[in-house]
């Protein structure tokens, strides 16, 4: 397939908000676009670099959300921390592994793949690389496709403290781990956000 | 600077320029670059979008009225909202997440109700909305953040969850929430061209 014309050779740019095309300010002076008044960028500036940040921000947030136990419950035989994959385990092994498979996929599964579709995407820019556009391209659509579903677990968390307030019979309590595993998807989600797809068809084929 | 701009449509995800066409019933727009989905066909009017709107509004309204679940347990209720969860985590150091939970299933949903709604009786009336502009983007900028069905989600896991050794009601809330969800993701289903057009029907 020949490569399609795009806005950058055609001396055009699209407002990334509206979708309005216009054309592009020769002398680098800021533009805006004359539709919805947003700020045009020829790419999101600093894009790679923002977003390896975030990605290194959530990458060290991982580690205690995953060590440190995001709720505590108590029942009548005393009380116990859990960490995000003892609630998978002890999921499993009471035999509700939908359940487990569910909150698994969510809370480690899908913060694990956006470290590495995110990781990759960016290697690959900085490597100016040709490889595999249109897979790289729809590997970004997948990282903002399933972004927020890592939500789960802090709702999951919250509600069953809401629900469980008997004192003595049973209890839920959040725990700091919590904080950190919701700083971790706020972090991949910005560094998904400030990730500039557009870059990877930038060492196109008609250079 | 205008260009006889609408004429042109440019795929978001890898900037390949595009002519659009009419779409026909169950087409789509393919990026003909990366496969991005640049239009989905919709044949909903102004009054359609509209009354899907007002029923979201309802849904919400009673999403957050109704608790979404309750447990009666030695005399002891307790029930469990959207603003309830986001609530418990405001207090103490787990302040962040409450804030995004707050956020993002709460404040973010209304917001974009209220604004679908501002654009949508203005668009009825064949008015422009007064800040149309700015209602156009900040539905736009607010919608990644927006996480309705991710609730919904981890409502049922908590039912689930906590069912095994109580005794869990689902409430009308839960309902509401769940039909609140589908209404969303219908309205996110119209491009946004659509919702700029109105922009240029009243300019």
């Amino acid at each position: 397939m020949s490569d399609p014309i795009r806005t950058l050779t055609a001396g055009l740019l699209a407002c990334q908000t509206c979708g309005l095309v216009s054309r592009r300010v020769p002398d680098g002076r800021p533009s805006y676009c004359s539709r919805c008044a947003t700020k045009l960028h020829e790419r999101l500036p600093r894009s790679a670099e923002n977003a390896l940040a975030w990605l290194i921000a959530a990458v060290i947030l991982y580690i205690p959300s995953n060590l440190l136990p995001v709720m505590y419950v108590s029942g009548i035989g005393g009380g116990q921390e859990s960490t995000i994959l003892e609630g998978v385990l002890s999921f499993w092994r009471g035999g509700d592994w939908p359940i487990a498979l569910v909150i698994f996929i969510a809370s480690v599964a899908v913060p694990a793949t956006k470290f590495l579709a995110i990781g990759l995407i960016v290697w690959t820019l900085y490597r100016k690389s040709n490889w595999a556009r249109r897979q790289r391209t729809a590997l970004y659509r997948l990282v903002e496709l399933i972004g927020y579903w890592s939500m789960l677990d802090v709702v999951v968390v919250a509600l069953t403290s809401a629900l469980l307030q008997f004192e003595g019979i049973g209890a839920a309590e959040p725990r700091l781990g919590i904080v950190f595993f919701c700083a971790v998807v706020v972090a991949t989600m910005i560094s998904a956000l400030s990730l500039d797809s557009r870059l990877i068809w930038d060492n196109g084929a008609h250079q | 600077m205008l260009m006889p701009g609408s004429e042109l449509l440019v795929c978001p995800h890898c900037d390949a320029l595009h002519r659009p066409v009419a779409l026909g019933k169950h087409e789509m727009a393919v990026c003909i670059a990366c496969g991005h989905i640049l239009a989905r066909h919709h044949s909903f009017t102004v009054d359609q979008l509209l009354a899907l709107t007002v029923a979201a509004a309802l849904c919400f309204l009673i999403g957050n009225a109704y608790p979404l679940m309750t447990i009666d347990l030695a005399g002891i209720h307790t029930e469990a909202t959207v603003w309830g969860a986001a609530l418990l985590l405001l207090h103490g150091w787990t302040t962040l997440p409450g804030v995004v939970l707050a956020v993002s299933m709460f404040l973010l949903p209304l917001l974009q109700i209220a604004l679908l709604l501002w654009v949508l009786i203005f668009a009825r009336l064949q008015r422009r909305a007064p800040g149309l502009r700015a209602a156009l983007v900040a539905l736009h900028r607010s919608r990644p953040w927006s996480m309705t069905e991710v609730f919904l989600l981890g409502a049922l896991v908590a039912i689930v969850k906590l069912s095994s050794w109580l005794h869990v009601v689902p409430g009308i809330g839960l309902w509401a929430l769940a039909t609140l969800t589908i209404l969303l993701t219908i309205l996110s289903l119209v491009e946004s061209r659509f919702w700029w057009s109105l922009e240029q029907a009243a300019a």
